[in-house]
């Protein structure tokens, strides 16, 4: 509570995002909402109490699109964030703790995923592998991959050098034991707020290739594929393309200040122990 | 310096050669032969017979590999499946488009950001700086697709003074219809590039205004103008060139979306219309291309910033 009054953008982002999750998890068990119910007598209509955010081209509720559209994209942002990261985090452990050809080797790889940007990386993929929901979430996650190895890369190679690793180096623990049981589990913290930061980008590139028309297939309702249809029918519509693409920027928007506000929180309070390490050994 | 520029290069070859074997690799990863995605399922037999001659289809892999790459390299990435043209053309066309959208959004950047990054930096946790680093907040999460609708809404739509279509017009040959034509992709681009450019150049100023060379202007009695604007903002501009180069170089190919909304005809637009149409070569082509582009931005913005920071050497 105290931290709440003492960051209120990250506050209200949490509040945003539970409303959002609580909607599109919750909601569709208790309201009659259905994403794909058409109806030809009321298409593109403006918001009104029967539809909060108005009809779509084929007459179907917008608002519940949306709330179907966030559980598309929150999963498929999960689920790209956990393949970034279970590639990601061993690439840069194995490359910082061992060095020499290894580290090498690894990060000249990576390099080559950073050399071409996220979103053209992901087209190719989906250029090859068809359009679905999983290659959506596979192209995500391959380019959230640097980022997490560059983080965990880092934050070992900072950690390597701290007393408590060489004791248990100097002790006989093994390669293996001192990397999973001594480094990693001191490493988390940034790595933590790279999940939340890199969920906010997976929805947003999620969204972009949707978009672009080369994301997860309709009828599956998704934010990007409604702003692509939305913008069709600019002069009829204009809430229709407005208020999907307000969601989504208020959800990005969330958890980009919830991830910065966490670093910030988490840099305070290691601050102290953590100002050590710099100094040059 | 011509060692140097050299040497650049080649540290960037090995990236080039995996990128390079990766893009040749497609054509074999999709589902059907790889003549079908090169031809296409309409394509006549003498067609057929031409592609395989041309790769060599039948022989080894890595020979294969090799004769693609060594056609890649004199600008033959075949023809387009679509219409029949060779894909070097289709991408020419396109390439003055994509610069011009490019350098104007860079400029949009420099515009906002710059005087954004001043304020917030002469006045680190005051309540101007609070605000400011709220825009580049705003201007990096605001998806670019929703930012040019919102603005298609407002000067197209609703106020009818610019086109909801971006045609390319080229400055020499008509300014004013350029303008008309260019300001809303170059907007959008240019408010998101300018949150990456505050915070950037802020970070710089804040650590040059630190700097002893400061205290000692300061303690000099020179005014404040002739401090920030002689000495702190040099020192700050020379990093920042780097970021300047690299988001201009990631324009070239990173704008499709902004090139999607407003039906821009660059070279990211090509792209889509290529994976559309499954045109494997035009898709080959276009992603070797940008990244050609890119690289040799990135190499060129190094050189750049050895040849004006004395401090650099080349070795």
């Amino acid at each position: 509570m105290r931290l709440a009054l003492k960051h209120p953008g990250a506050a209200l982002g949490i509040a945003f995002l539970a409303v959002v999750l609580l909607a599109s998890f919750v909601a569709p068990l208790i309201l009659p909402l259905d994403p794909l119910a058409q109806d030809f007598t009321a298409t593109l209509d403006p918001p009104s109490a029967a539809h909060w955010f108005g009809t779509d081209e084929l007459g179907r509720d917008i608002l519940a699109r949306v709330i179907a559209g966030a559980r598309t994209s929150l999963t498929t942002a999960a689920g790209a964030v956990l393949i970034a990261g279970c590639i990601g985090v061993p690439i840069g452990l194995v490359a910082g703790f061992f060095g020499g050809w290894r580290d090498a080797v690894l990060m000249r790889l990576v390099d080559v995923l950073l050399a071409l940007p996220g979103i053209l990386f992901a087209m190719a993929l989906i250029a090859v592998i068809g359009r679905s929901q999983m290659a959506a979430l596979v192209a995500v996650g391959i380019t959230g991959i640097p980022g997490f190895a560059r983080i965990t890369r880092a934050q070992v190679l900072a950690l390597r050098r701290l007393d408590f690793v060489l004791a248990v180096e100097a002790m006989g623990g093994s390669a293996s034991y001192s990397m999973f049981r001594t480094v990693l589990p001191n490493a988390w913290s940034p790595i933590l707020v790279q999940v939340v930061i890199l969920t906010s980008v997976a929805i947003l590139l999620e969204a972009a290739l949707a978009f672009l028309g080369v994301g997860i297939p309709p009828p599956a309702p998704s934010w990007g594929d409604m702003l692509r249809t939305g913008k069709q029918y600019l002069y009829e519509a204009p809430t229709y393309a407005v208020l999907p693409g307000l969601v989504l920027t208020l959800t990005i928007l969330s958890l980009d200040t919830i991830g910065r506000t966490l670093a910030r929180v988490l840099e305070d309070r290691q601050g102290a122990h953590l100002a050590t390490l710099d100094e040059p050994a | 310096m011509i060692g140097f520029v050299l040497r650049r290069l080649a540290q960037m070859l090995p990236v080039l050669l995996l990128a390079s074997l990766a893009i040749w690799a497609m054509v074999y990863a999709v589902p059907g032969s790889p003549v079908g995605a090169l031809v296409g399922e309409n394509a006549t037999p003498e067609q057929i017979q031409a592609t395989i001659a041309r790769l060599g289809l039948d022989r080894p892999m890595l020979l294969q590999y090799w004769s693609w790459l060594h056609h890649a390299l004199e600008g033959d990435f075949g023809l387009s499946i679509q219409n029949r043209e060779p894909v070097v053309t289709l991408i020419l066309q396109r390439i003055p488009a994509t610069l011009q959208l490019g350098l104007s959004a860079s400029a949009v950047g420099l515009a906002l950001g710059v005087p954004v990054a001043l304020a917030s930096a002469l006045r680190p946790r005051g309540w101007l700086d609070r605000m400011l680093s709220g825009w580049s907040a705003l201007a990096l999460g605001v998806p670019t697709f929703w930012l040019g609708i919102l603005l298609i809404l407002l000067f197209a739509v609703r106020l009818r003074w610019l086109p909801s279509v971006s045609a390319y017009v080229p400055v020499m040959d008509d300014p004013a219809g350029a303008l008309r034509n260019t300001l809303l992709p170059a907007l959008t681009l240019g408010v998101y590039v300018s949150g990456i450019f505050a915070r950037f150049l802020r970070a710089a100023l804040l650590g040059e205004l630190r700097a002893d060379y400061v205290r000692t202007a300061r303690s000099k009695g020179l005014r404040e103008r002739d401090v920030i604007g002689r000495h702190v903002l040099r020192n700050a501009l020379l990093p920042f060139v780097t970021i300047v180069g690299l988001m201009t170089a990631s324009f070239i190919g990173g704008a499709v979306v902004t090139e999607a909304v407003f039906t821009y005809p660059g070279l990211g637009r090509l792209l889509i219309q290529a994976i559309d149409a499954r045109d494997y070569p035009l898709i080959q082509g276009c992603i070797m291309c940008i990244l050609v582009i890119y690289i040799g931005i990135n190499v060129l913005v190094d050189v750049l910033y050895a040849y004006i920071d004395p401090r650099i050497d080349y070795g």
